[in-house]
């Protein structure tokens, strides 16, 4: 019994040895670590001690956000250089990269058509003002997207006219549809939604949504549309005014559509 | 002798065809930006990216396999389109196999709009595997492809229907009265990667 004993004392007495030889070496290796830390803070100018001004923290995984910058430089492709490449891949029989080329080019032509009819827009439309910040141009030169050019007009508050112009859209067969076919329903519940008008001579489509507001598609020529997307207007006819501003001949006529 | 003349000579002349559109409407292209006439210049674009894509399908044609196992190509019943901007379809290649019962069919579209959904298949793992067993994500030469088959309800033989989809280009491989290992093996002969790089 007495020999149990004392193996019992002697083997508490052992782990509490090994206990704070544990504990004394974490207390050394933190330390080490510290110094370690401290050390490269100082190389990378990042030491506390050295930089008292407070500095975002990154250590909960957020990163630092962008408070500067002069963007990209706007470099449409060049029409001219880019058909040239193409000509010259097109008779070395690189298909491919002739393509390719063309595609900038044709990107290139589709922007400054997009620019021109930004031009064309008024500077305010029934007492909105055009928004320059918001104007778009975007092109894919290629693919289903096509050509599409918008503008914004906003009394900078709470009315805003959006006008868009999409070529090559899909869009439009959707809105030849509800020309086309009288037999779609144009009332929901007692309410009517959409129905078809007239913008300058134009077949039309107006909609409504209590969330979203005035929506009026206009199809300009073979593949083009027109949209004009009205929050916050007072009634049908104010966003028919509004509509009627705009140049739809002059549009055509720029995107080449009879 | 006097087929291989003939096809050599349609070959040229084919050739020549294209040349003198794509040079046309270069020309045309060149004179309305000149003159500022940007809608004009555009359309004369799309012409010559119809030229190009029409070449492209050429070329990629004398890529695919003359054969599929028994089933020889219908060469005289190829289709290869190059539809420009218009209909927003681009390059469209087809080749046919077999006459009977049993056949095969290569398709090559470029810029399809299925791509975005398949790679949306392809990059979940828990969709696109159904659990019937009738639709399961492989590899084919590398590339992830979704495979699917279908029963004939007539004749109890399976269809077969191969998509792979290639960055903005979608190859599809479909045989019928198939056995999933032909069509894989099969599969395995078309140059994908050289069709990629051609098509894209």
């Amino acid at each position: 019994m007495k020999i149990l004993y004392l193996t019992c004392i002697v083997s508490g007495l052992c782990f509490m040895q090994h206990h704070a030889n544990a504990q004394l070496l974490n207390k050394v290796r933190q330390k080490l670590e510290n110094a370690a830390e401290q050390s490269v803070n100082k190389a990378l100018g990042t030491d506390k001690n050295t930089s008292p001004a407070p500095t975002p923290s990154t250590s909960s995984g957020s990163r630092a956000r962008n408070k500067g910058g002069a963007g990209l430089v706007t470099t449409p492709p060049d029409v001219k250089e880019n058909l040239t490449n193409a000509e010259s891949k097109y008779k070395a029989g690189q298909y491919g990269q002739s393509r390719a080329a063309l595609q900038q080019a044709m990107l290139g032509v589709e922007m400054e058509i997009g620019q021109k009819i930004l031009k064309s827009l008024p500077e305010a439309i029934s007492g909105l003002k055009k928004n320059a910040e918001s104007d778009q141009v975007t092109s894919t030169g290629w693919g289903w997207a096509g050509l599409t050019i918008q503008r914004q007009y906003t009394d900078s508050n709470e009315k805003e006219l959006t006008v868009t112009v999409v070529n090559n859209a899909a869009l439009l067969s959707a809105v030849n549809l509800y020309l086309s076919n009288g037999g779609y329903s144009q009332t929901t519940g007692g309410k009517q939604d959409w129905k078809q008008t007239k913008v300058k001579g134009n077949r039309a489509v107006i909609e409504y949504d209590e969330n979203s507001g005035y929506k009026l598609t206009v199809p300009v020529g073979q593949s083009s549309v027109l949209v004009y997307e009205g929050v916050n207007f007072k009634d049908e006819p104010e966003l028919m005014t509004a509509a009627n501003a705009v140049d739809i001949a002059g549009i055509k006529k720029m995107l080449g559509e009879k | 002798m006097k087929k291989i003349f003939s096809l050599l000579f349609l070959s040229g002349f084919t050739f020549v065809a294209f040349g003198q559109d794509f040079n046309k409407n270069l020309a045309d292209a060149r004179t309305a930006y000149a003159a500022g006439n940007l809608s004009n210049s555009r359309f004369a674009m799309e012409q010559m990216l119809h030229t190009l894509d029409a070449a492209i399908g050429k070329d990629i044609l004398k890529l695919l396999p003359p054969k599929m196992d028994a089933l020889a190509a219908n060469v005289k019943a190829d289709n290869t389109t190059g539809t420009g901007t218009n209909s927003g379809l681009g390059l469209y290649v087809q080749l046919t196999y077999g006459t009977g019962a049993k056949t095969a069919t290569i398709d090559i579209i470029n810029n399809s709009p299925l791509i975005t959904s398949l790679n949306a298949l392809l990059a979940l793992p828990f969709v696109g595997r159904g659990g019937d067993g009738n639709q399961k994500v492989v590899k084919v030469q590398g590339y992830k492809a979704v495979l699917s088959r279908t029963e004939n309800s007539e004749t109890k033989k399976l269809d077969y229907d191969l998509q792979v989809p290639m960055q903005n280009t979608l190859v599809t491989f479909k045989m019928t009265e198939a056995q999933e290992a032909d069509v894989l093996r099969l599969a395995n002969t078309i140059p994908l990667e050289k069709i990629a790089s051609m098509a894209q």
